[in-house]
């Protein structure tokens, strides 16, 4: 058993304190580093987290019929939000002359007795009904036109709806609005499924913080590993052997250092993503409190210990730091891409989303989520608790073999 | 403190041939003790073995009649090691090093303080504290891996080639200083290919080769011998009979060492020479130094 205090332990823990504080590359992929990714990812991801965020892309409406129908759509279609419409003339070629100029990516015409033939099924009383029309520019990502069709069929199923409101009222003698538009039921709010209770999805900046901060955390494998090598490569291990040093006590004296870097570029990440991001016009994030507090630090404290772990295994695995630098900054990335740091989980296709569950920030993330967002308690937590633990577990195992077997 | 070696074999794992095959060596207390051979003869092997890295095959090495594990366990700086390579942090001063060092090996407060003191003092490293260990001189750097060796006071010291790499002055004070050594009571144990240094500090010596002792004992006794060798510089290569009757090395272009069963084998040889039509251009026969001693054992030369 290490004694947690004594001058073998303090002399190791200083040691690797001053050699990080004078690795400014270390230093930077730890702090500045993350920092930057969680502001730039979240600003860039705003909207995209944000169910009913209108999103930048703007389309004009020519209305060829000027009914009050024809005025009642265009309003569903300003009330909906999604989409920015921009106010044009009443000329199909200047609508279209609009596109080619980039002022905007979609033209929803409305044709010339639109509002009559707004009940009559097309060729019912035989006569044609003519189309709407919708001019796009090409490079319009498709998701987006689909997205624009169904909002403008879902406003066509209303009005139609109010049309014929009206239109029985009027039939039965009963006092309706000729401008009556109503909220139909048929209407959708995304309510994220909670613990407890129901909150929002979550934001860009509850996304891209905690991700960022499970991302940051396993480069310590950088400094770890540099010290490592250079420790193996001098002989400085071999020389703390010959005086009677267990490995444990190096293990132990890399582990606080590191264990205390994570806990800072934590409370750095949260720093930032509290008062840094709110600043440059984002979400403010919001943490838990009290007794979720604990929790959420317990999966910070469990990502810590698997981070370090895994630094120390790759350490071991590698001859050269240059080496160590290539297989763990690759190593990192894809994990963090595989584990739903880069591109959030829940945007995945199934296939990617089963792979993300071998990635263990996914394991981090999802902990760090399970708290944030569906403020989950320690049995909810426990799962993704134990999977980190045990790649620590194994990592050191690992580790301590490797080098055990490497001594001649 | 007498370290007795016994029957030690090591053989490294992967390794056809024994690193160490059947050594045994006793070290008296006090003085410097040389270790002599060519690369891959062994000397780190046997360090190692001595300071606790690695463990023997076969036979087993006391202190004072303690087995070494023991005498480790019961005091892990009675022993240090100061190995070939700059064994220390590139990226830490010199003080902040020798803190570590110190601190690693149990040292704190008050006696860390006086230990780093001392170890600075010894080594002459009192203008370079502050810097960091990257920025030092090949030289400097050899004096700052010599005093992290001593920052535990060792009674037994491993020293694996410390001068390898330095400038002559740095050579000469770093000599000065590891033969000062026993006079505070440290037993220095020296390794190194270079004879003259092992000839100028080391009372008693080993010459390895192979994995094998090849010679032990006082360096006088090793340098007296019967057997003369002979140095000869001729106009023209020596011919070939003469060359195997006298176990002849060439050790320049037309230098020769040869070896003479006794001193009055001489006008015998100077008539072969004279028959052969050589002409001596260079003759010395008297005592021998290290150079010549490895070359009679082995008929090699010691930086082959």
């Amino acid at each position: 058993m290490i004694p947690l205090f004594s001058p073998r332990l303090f002399a190791l823990w200083t040691k690797e304190i001053r050699a990080l504080l004078r690795d400014r590359h270390g230093l930077a992929a730890l702090f500045v580093m993350p920092v930057i990714f969680i502001l730039v990812m979240t600003m860039a991801l705003h909207d995209a987290f944000m169910p009913g965020a209108s999103i930048d892309v703007a389309y004009a409406v020519v209305d060829l019929d000027n009914s009050p129908q024809s005025q009642a759509l265009v309003r569903r279609l300003d009330k909906s939000g999604s989409f920015r419409r921009i106010a044009v003339g009443q000329s199909l070629d200047a609508a279209r002359q609009g596109i080619r100029e980039n002022q905007y990516a979609l033209v929803l015409a409305l044709p010339a007795k639109f509002g009559e033939r707004l009940l009559a099924p097309a060729g019912a009383d035989g006569q044609p009904t003519e189309p709407l029309t919708l001019l796009v520019d090409p490079t319009l990502n498709p998701a987006l036109q689909l997205a624009f069709r169904n909002q403008t069929a879902a406003s066509l199923g209303a009005i139609r709806a109010d049309e014929l409101t009206r239109r029985a009222g009027k039939l039965f003698g009963l006092p309706v609005s000729p401008t009556a538009e109503r909220d139909w039921p048929d209407e959708m709010v995304s309510v994220a499924v909670q613990n407890q209770r129901s909150i929002r999805p979550p934001s860009s900046v509850q996304q891209n913080v905690p991700a960022w901060l499970v991302f940051a955390m396993f480069f310590v494998v950088i400094p770890i590993a540099s010290i490592f090598i250079i420790e193996r490569q001098q002989g400085t291990l071999q020389r703390l052997r010959a005086i009677g040093l267990p490995f444990g006590y190096i293990l132990a004296g890399k582990l606080l250092p590191f264990f205390i870097v994570n806990q800072l570029q934590a409370v750095l990440m949260v720093l930032v993503g509290m008062y840094i991001v709110p600043m440059l016009g984002g979400e403010a994030l919001q943490m838990p409190a009290g007794i979720s507090l604990f929790h959420w630090w317990l999966v910070a404290a469990s990502v810590s210990l698997a981070a370090v772990a895994f630094a120390l295994l790759l350490a071991s695995l590698t001859r050269t730091s240059q080496q160590a630098v290539v297989v763990g900054g690759v190593g990192n990335i894809l994990m963090g891409a595989v584990g739903g740091i880069m591109v959030p989980k829940f945007m995945m296709p199934a296939a990617m989303q089963r792979l993300a569950e071998w990635s263990p920030m996914a394991w981090g993330l999802d902990g760090l989520h399970t708290v944030m967002l569906r403020q989950g308690g320690f049995d909810a937590i426990l799962p993704d608790l134990l999977k980190l633990l045990t790649f620590a577990a194994l990592s050191l195992t690992a580790a301590v073999w490797l080098n055990r077997s490497s001594q001649p | 403190m007498t370290l007795s070696i016994s029957g030690v074999s090591h053989t490294y794992r992967g390794a056809r041939e024994a690193a160490l095959n059947d050594v045994s060596l006793t070290i008296p207390a006090g003085g410097v003790f040389g270790l002599l051979g060519p690369n891959g003869a062994g000397k780190t092997t046997l360090i190692s073995l001595i300071c606790g890295l690695i463990e023997p095959d076969q036979g087993h090495i006391t202190l004072d009649d303690e087995p070494l594990p023991l005498v480790r366990a019961a005091d892990p700086a009675r022993i240090a090691l100061v190995p070939q390579d700059y064994a220390f942090y590139p990226m830490l001063s010199v003080s902040e090093n020798l803190r570590f060092f110190g601190g690693a090996l149990g040292l704190s407060g008050a006696r860390l303080r006086q230990r780093c003191d001392a170890a600075i003092a010894f080594t002459r490293l009192e203008q370079v504290t502050g810097k960091l260990a990257e920025a030092l001189s090949g030289g400097l750097r050899r004096r700052l891996n010599l005093a992290i060796g001593l920052l535990g006071e060792p009674r037994l010291l491993l020293l694996d080639e410390p001068t390898v790499g330095v400038d002559p002055q740095s050579r000469h004070f770093l000599l000065d200083a590891i033969a000062g050594l026993p006079a505070s009571g440290t037993t220095v144990i020296y390794t190194s290919h270079y004879m003259e240094e092992v000839e100028a500090i080391c009372q008693r010596l080993a010459i390895l080769d192979q994995g094998k002792v090849l010679a032990a004992g006082a360096l006088n006794e090793l340098l007296d011998s019967d057997e003369q060798t002979l140095e000869l510089r001729l106009d023209r290569p020596l011919p070939e009979i003469l060359v195997s009757k006298y176990h002849a090395v060439q050790s320049g272009a037309l230098d020769f060492q040869l070896f003479l069963p006794f001193t009055a084998a001489l006008p015998e040889l100077l008539a072969e020479l004279a028959a052969a039509g050589c002409e001596i251009r260079h003759l010395s026969l008297g005592r021998q130094n290290l150079e010549q001693v490895f070359m009679r054992l082995t008929r090699r030369s010691l930086r082959d």
